[in-house]
């Protein structure tokens, strides 16, 4: 028992290891630089799931549960969005003779001698090709 | 005349209703216990200054969820002591701390020198030699002793707020201070003796 005392007396020793009170003043400093850093670079996706969770959490509901929502949600999203970049621009149509033409609405492009120019596009897109064929 | 600080629980509340000032003022209040409980895990200056940093950011992040359950003390010592493990588990994968950065910075302490050494220079030669011991024999603990070991002996926390802070219970922590006891006492025998 004198041993473990001992031993609590030497670590005791190792109280007298504290910076001075001018560092404390310094480090507040610090961190108040650092914390309006934080809020300028702050992820995308960090700043949306603080907004998330500031409308929708409630005390009740497990975090786990709200986080799975908020990822279904961002996927949905991104994938909704990926979806409508896809999608063919509506003032196309696609003719019968297997040229693509331009909407009779939109307005011609002019010729040397003033007649319309027709843009005539391939039915079969060239990615469509095979790579051997010239 | 004296004038009353406001209690924890009244800074915390300020904060969550968004009054930056008032973690400020918990900043100021909170900084020396935890740097404490930093360094003496860490025994590195600069580590403790960045993870000290990394404690109370987190510390604001996640202040809107603390619903008072515990004591915002134990709250933040509970952060401090888990953020302190992870580092000293990646900062062991990264490197082995060599013993020549285990810092020092105590010797030139005036504080330390005239409570340890009474103006005697045989002894101050013995602090150096005694201080560098101590710092070695604490990283030669586990970071779960070592974490037992600072609140319990340097900090003076009771056992019950240890395992409150820590999530385990008050045998487990007598049982941890009692292997680390054991484990500094053979590392610290000539100082014991002495």
């Amino acid at each position: 028992m004198d041993n473990e005392d001992s031993i609590t007396k030497l670590l005791r020793l190792k109280r007298y290891e504290q910076p001075s009170e001018e560092y404390f003043q310094n480090f507040l400093a610090e961190f108040q630089t650092r914390q309006r850093s934080e809020v300028i670079h702050r992820p995308l996706l960090q700043i949306a799931w603080d907004r998330f969770s500031s409308i929708f959490i409630l005390p009740s509901v497990p975090k786990l549960v709200m986080a799975t929502s908020f990822a279904t949600a961002v996927f949905a999203a991104a994938f909704i969005m990926n979806w409508a970049d896809d999608d063919t621009p509506s003032n196309l149509t696609l003719a019968s003779s297997g040229a693509v033409q331009l909407d009779s609405k939109a307005r011609p492009a002019q010729g040397k001698n003033g007649s319309a120019v027709q843009y005539v596009l391939p039915a079969r897109p060239v990615s469509y090709a095979s790579a051997r064929s010239f | 005349m004296e004038t009353l600080e406001p209690p924890d629980d009244e800074l915390v509340r300020r904060t969550q209703a968004g009054d930056a000032r008032a973690f400020d003022e918990l900043v100021l209040r909170f900084s020396p216990r935890l740097y404490g409980l930093v360094y003496h895990m860490t025994s590195s200056h600069e580590d403790t200054n960045d993870l000290l940093q990394d404690i109370f950011s987190k510390a604001y992040r996640s202040i809107k969820g603390f619903q008072g359950k515990s004591s915002f003390y134990t709250w933040m010592h509970t952060i401090a002591v888990n953020m302190a493990i992870n580092f000293l588990k990646k900062r062991n994968r990264r490197k082995t701390t060599s013993l020549d950065d285990v810092d020092n910075g105590i010797l030139n302490d005036p504080d330390f020198i005239e409570a340890t050494s009474h103006g005697d220079p045989s002894r101050e030669a013995n602090l150096s030699e005694l201080q560098k011991k101590l710092n070695e024999s604490m990283l030669k603990l586990s970071h779960d002793h070592r974490a037992v070991v600072t609140m319990f002996d340097i900090q003076g926390m009771p056992h019950a707020e240890i395992s409150k802070v820590l999530k385990i219970s008050e045998g487990t922590v007598r049982s941890r201070l009692f292997y680390a006891h054991r484990q500094l006492q053979n590392y610290l025998q000539e100082f014991i003796n002495k």
